[in-house]
Parts: structure tokens; C-alpha cells; sequence
């Protein structure tokens, strides 16, 4: 489990994240989004142990940010794909992993055969002593994942993992976080892929230099946005709209020829009474469907909002 | 012992070396070239200075050449005094501060004279310069020269003073010394400030410094990493040098290397000024905004070693073995101070955010 306890860095009079206070259950996949200077990356930094707070703590696995001895076994039981994927370009895909391997004191033949699974997991064993320089933009992003989970790590952060990806690599990559998970591995993802957090995230944060919202993506729209039915009859009534707009339960009503959009607050409890008003009326009914929102829009909704206070 | 860590570091930046063509050839030719290049240009044109026969073997001299007690001073004749002279047959003669080429001299008595291609015989000596002479049945005090063609055992001489290549020889081999102990100084702060800098803009530190690698172990391996290709092309050039130098020594009779002076210079002072490189590279690495700015700051890494190459050429600074320790010693302290400055700087935090 991940805990952040008001969680705050400052870079000299810039304040790059504050108070951020939340908690990361294991085997969770868990997105930061928010926008460029966010303080996503500072974060992960964070919580990495690269970089200390300037004030408040976060706790990995039980062990803490703050303690010296808590930096060493974090360090050992987290992995870490950073911005850039910072491999050499000289060295083989194998010997940029070996390294690493020996970095976190894999013996040999568990390094071997470690090294062996992660690349043929990204279809780069053939590949494994060509020098990563020669490598796509996409290949060298596999090695970087690779080297992130070499050493088995129980937690793994990953700063933008699809970012200049294909969209078959992009999935590739995206499946072997989901199979991560089911591993039991807890995945901390930075993203500005809406649409790659909303697949694959369990629960994400949005913030803008403080936490903004948490939650599941399906969830965040609740209580942010009016929730809109839309009721489709067969032929226009224009007086129906007027009638709608006197029910207790509807807040609003546009009126778009055959369509009509009500704003509702508990569709869940009211909509048995409206459609067996809308029936007593004469209204011939063809759906009734709930409006969704994406994910998208609950950022930008709420990052715009972030923006004005 | 060497964290496994440190080890993992300076591995994997000794492979990427290999792999730098032309960082790895720098550092072997550089060396190499002053290797050979060094010991031609200051001892062959003594080499070849040097006449073919046997040099002056003073000492020998003394044990063996005891003057026979039935030799007598020669009776003079005339004086020839103050003259620059050649081709020239003197018998029962008093020669004194004179000049003199291709000179037959018998029985004469020559002081504060230089004699080149002279045959003597009984003759009485004091503070003559002898240059490619025949000396037979003479006596003499304080001598000097480069070489005497011939002599006979009833001569004995007394060294007051030391000929040219004696006092050439010590300053040369100093200076050879001193520049061999450069170039560990200045060799390093090109793989420094590329192993260092480099890697922080390759972007490769973050994930060295998210593993449990500790940044004393990160800092060690990067210095065992401009350490170890240093010493060992140093190393390299001083085998190839020294080897040179000891055939011109071979050729001049004298002593071959290495000595206790070179002892120490070798396997102690040029480490410990190699580590004092590489550890200011460090620093300045932490202070300035690219590689090219800590490569340019690192220039005045080597001028402890020029002030003492400059102190040696003096005459200011003798390296004898004794000199040697206390500059090891003076080198060592400012390591501990480098040190300690080095690895307070060196911290993930600021190479993260501060460092270019």
C-alpha cells in the first residue's frame, strides 16, 4: 500500500505539489493525471525516493520516504520508468539490463533468466545483443519497461510508459500493465492519455499542484456534472418541453425537435415516474438514455476549474 | 573491498568506454605517444652528446688507481698562461687557465684548463676539464670531463664537482617523472566529466539513482571508472618510457630506472593526483552547465602539477624519495579535503535538480 500524507515539494519560491494526501491500495493500478507542471513527475519523484519532500511523508510497503534505512528497501521493492528512457546507446539491450540487475544485487542466473523473460515478453530477445542506439523509439521504451521490472518490484512507477508509442506497441504495453496487475503488482502510471487512464486505471487522481479529485474514471463525472437523460420521441411536441420543465424532479429541459434533454439529480430513484408521466401525456416514447461523460471531460472540467481558484 | 554496486558502475562505464572509439584511443595513443615521444626529445640528444668510449668511472679510479710514491712533480720550463690554443706539443710546461685542442702535453703542470683530444703523460693536474683524452703516468685533483680515452693505473683523481650529464641527468628524470605523473591528472578529466555530466545528460541517472545504489557507491564507481583507464595507460606510457629511458641510460653508463624517487612517483604520487583530478572534476561537474564547461574548468585541474613541474625545472623543488612522501603526503591531505567536499555535493537530490 501507497500513503501520502500531505505531501508537499518545493523547488526554492515554486510549490510543484501540495498537501497531497491519498492512499494506493495494493494491486491497484492508480493514474496521476493533471496537466504539464502538475507535479506528477515530482511525485513519482517523490515517492521513488529521488528527490525528499519539503514537507509531509509517504509510507511504501510500510516502509517510509523520510527514513534513510525505509529509502533502501523502497528502493528494492519499487521499479521505476522514468520520463526519458535514459538507456545507453552503446551498450546491448542485455547489457543495459544486466547492469541494472546487478544494481539491485540480482545473482547471475537470476538475472539471466530475468533478463531472458522481460525481453522475450516485449519480442526483443532476438534483438537482446544489438546496441540499443540502433533501436526504435518504441523498442528502446520496451527496454526502458523491461529494466523497470527486472528485479520482480512488488510497486512500479511509470512516468508517461505509451508516450511516443505505436498504437499496437501502446497496447502492447498497456496489456502487460493490466497482467501486471493480475501478477499482484500495485502501478503507479503518470499520463496525459485520457483514454489509456480510463481503460486501464483502476482509480486516478487529478491534480494541478494539489489534489484535485480521486476516484474511480467512471466515477468522476458523478456529482461534477448535472446528469442528463435524453428522451427521444417519435414526433416533436413543443408544448411537452413546458410540462417536463414543472416535474419536481427535473432541474432543466432543452427542447432539440424530437429530443429533449432533461438535467435530473437521481434518475435512478425518478425515472419509473417520468416515464409513466411521460406515458399518461401521450408522449410516444423511442429511448431514454443517460448522457455520459468522459474522462476527458472531467479533466478538463475540472483542471479549467483548478485553473480559476 | 570494493561495494558490488561501485564495481557494477565502473564495469558498466569501462564498456561503454570500449565502445567510444575515439575516448578510448585518445586514452591509449595520448599517453603512449608522450610514452616514446618524451624520453627522445629530452635524453637522445644526450645520448648522442656523449662520446662512444667508456665514460669516467671516478670511484673506480679512486680504488684502483693508486699514484706510484716514486712519481715525481715534472719540472717546468715555461708558462703559458690565459691562451686559447690547438694543435699544440707542450713538454715541462706550466699551463694555467688555458684552452686547448688536439695538445700533446709531457710533463707539464696545468691548472683551471679544459683539454679536449690531449694525450698527457706525467703530468700534474688541477681543476682540468679532460674531453676525449689519453692519460698516462699523471697525477691529479679535481678533475672533470666527459670522458678519458685512456688511462693508466698510475693516475688517481679526486671529484670535487659533477660533470655536465650528472647535473643534466637528476633534472631531466625529474622532469620526465613529472610529466608521466600529468597525465593521469589530465587524462581523467575527460572521462570524468563524461561519465559524470554525461550521464546526467543522457538521461540515465534517474534509474541508477532508483535503484538501491547509495550515492557513495555511485560516486565511487564513477571514480573508480576515470580512475582505473588513467592509471592503467599511465601505467602503459611509463613502461614504454621508461623502457626508452633506460636504454639511453644503459648508453650513458648510468643507473637504470626505476628508482625510489620513481618508485613513489609512480605508484603513489601519480594515483593520488590522479584521484585529486577526478574528484575536482566532480565538483566542478556539480557547478557548471554542460560537459564541454566542466571539460574547459577541469584545465585547471593540472596545475598543481604544473607549479611542481615548474618548481622542479627551478631548481626550487628537489625530488628526492624524501621530497617525494612529503608531496604525496600534501597530496593525500587535499584528497581528504576533496573528498569529503565531493561527497557532500554529490547527492541525488542535487544532481537530480542542480546538476546540468
Amino acid at each position: 500500500m501507497i500513503i501520502c500524507n500531505a505531501l508537499t515539494r518545493r523547488y526554492d519560491d515554486i510549490t510543484a505539489i501540495s498537501d497531497l494526501t491519498l492512499t494506493i491500495e495494493d494491486q491497484e493500478v492508480f493514474g496521476l493525471l493533471g496537466p504539464n507542471g502538475a507535479g506528477k513527475t515530482t511525485t513519482m519523484r517523490m515517492l521513488a525516493c529521488l528527490i525528499s519532500p519539503t514537507a509531509g511523508d509517504a509510507t511504501i510497503g510500510g516502509h517510509s520516504i523520510l527514513d534513510r534505512q525505509g529509502q533502501q528497501e523502497i528502493r528494492r521493492i519499487t521499479g521505476l520508468l522514468p520520463e526519458a528512457p535514459g538507456l545507453y546507446d552503446t551498450l546491448s539491450a542485455h547489457a543495459n539490463l544486466d547492469f541494472y540487475g546487478k544494481l539491485y544485487g540480482m545473482p547471475s542466473s537470476l538475472r539471466e533468466r530475468s533478463i531472458k523473460e522481460v525481453l522475450e515478453k516485449f519480442d526483443l530477445w532476438d534483438r537482446r545483443d544489438d546496441a540499443v542506439g540502433t533501436f526504435s523509439k518504441g523498442m528502446r521504451q520496451k527496454v526502458a519497461i523491461a529494466r523497470a521490472i527486472l528485479h520482480d518490484p512488488t510497486y512500479l512507477f511509470l512516468d508517461e510508459p505509451t508516450a511516443g508509442l505505436d498504437p499496437k506497441a501502446s497496447k502492447t504495453v498497456r496489456d502487460y500493465i493490466v497482467s501486471l496487475r493480475e501478477e499482484g503488482k500495485t502501478i503507479v502510471i503518470n499520463t496525459h492519455n485520457l483514454g489509456e487512464a480510463e481503460r486501464i486505471c483502476d482509480r486516478v487522481a487529478l491534480i494541478n499542484g494539489r489534489m484535485i479529485q480521486v476516484g474511480p474514471p467512471e466515477n468522476l463525472a458523478k456529482g461534477l456534472f448535472a446528469r442528463t437523460l435524453t428522451v427521444t420521441l417519435t414526433e416533436e411536441d413543443p408544448s411537452l418541453a413546458e410540462r417536463l420543465g414543472t416535474l419536481p424532479f427535473v432541474a432543466s429541459v432543452e427542447a432539440s425537435g424530437a429530443r429533449l434533454k432533461l438535467a435530473v439529480t437521481d434518475p435512478e430513484r425518478t425515472n419509473p415516474q417520468l416515464v409513466r408521466w411521460l406515458v399518461e401525456q401521450g408522449a410516444q416514447v423511442q429511448f431514454i438514455e443517460e448522457e455520459e461523460y468522459s474522462l476527458e471531460d472531467v479533466y478538463l472540467a475540472l483542471i479549467e476549474e483548478s485553473g480559476r481558484r | 573491498m570494493i561495494p558490488q554496486n561501485a564495481m557494477a558502475v565502473m564495469r558498466k562505464d569501462l564498456a561503454e568506454f570500449r565502445r567510444q572509439k575515439l575516448v578510448i584511443g585518445s586514452i591509449i595513443a595520448m599517453p603512449l605517444l608522450l610514452g616514446i615521444l618524451i624520453p627522445i626529445s629530452l635524453f637522445a640528444p644526450i645520448a648522442m652528446e656523449a662520446p662512444d668510449g667508456p665514460t669516467w668511472d671516478v670511484e673506480n679510479l679512486f680504488s684502483t688507481g693508486a699514484l706510484d710514491p716514486s712519481w715525481t712533480m715534472p719540472e717546468t720550463s715555461s708558462v703559458l698562461e690565459g691562451i686559447e690554443t690547438a694543435d699544440v706539443a707542450l713538454s715541462n710546461t706550466r699551463v694555467d687557465n688555458a684552452t686547448i685542442e688536439r695538445a700533446v702535453l709531457t710533463g707539464c703542470i696545468v691548472h683551471d684548463t679544459e683539454l679536449r683530444n690531449a694525450t698527457l703523460d706525467s703530468c700534474a693536474l688541477d681543476n682540468v676539464d679532460l674531453y676525449n683524452c689519453i692519460v698516462t703516468n699523471s697525477k691529479g685533483t679535481a678533475l672533470d670531463g666527459n670522458a678519458i680515452m685512456s688511462i693508466d693505473s698510475e693516475l688517481t683523481f679526486e671529484r670535487t664537482r659533477e660533470s655536465d650529464l650528472e647535473q643534466l641527468l637528476p633534472t631531466f628524470l625529474n622532469m620526465t617523472l613529472i610529466l608521466f605523473i600529468i597525465l593521469p591528472v589530465t587524462l581523467p578529466t575527460i572521462i570524468a566529466s563524461y561519465s559524470i555530466v554525461g550521464e546526467k545528460n543522457n538521461k540515465s541517472l534517474e534509474p541508477i539513482l532508483a535503484s538501491p545504489t547509495t550515492d557513495g557507491e555511485l560516486l565511487l564507481g564513477k571514480v573508480l571508472s576515470a580512475f582505473v583507464p588513467s592509471i592503467a595507460s599511465t601505467l602503459g606510457a611509463v613502461v614504454v618510457g621508461g623502457a626508452l629511458v633506460n636504454v639511453f641510460l644503459a648508453q650513458l653508463g648510468e643507473p637504470l630506472l626505476p628508482n625510489l624517487t620513481w618508485i613513489l612517483g609512480i605508484l603513489v604520487l601519480a594515483p593520488l593526483a590522479c584521484i585529486m583530478s577526478i574528484l575536482a572534476c566532480v565538483i566542478v561537474s556539480s557547478r557548471v552547465t554542460d560537459v564541454r564547461a566542466a571539460q574547459q574548468v577541469g584545465g585547471f585541474i593540472v596545475m598543481p602539477v604544473i607549479v611542481l613541474m615548474f618548481g622542479v625545472l627551478a631548481g626550487v623543488i628537489l625530488l628526492t624519495p624524501l621530497a617525494m612522501l612529503a608531496i604525496c603526503a600534501a597530496f593525500a591531505a587535499a584528497n581528504g579535503g576533496l573528498y569529503y567536499f565531493a561527497k557532500a555535493i554529490f547527492n541525488r537530490e542535487d544532481i537530480l535538480i542542480r546538476w546540468a
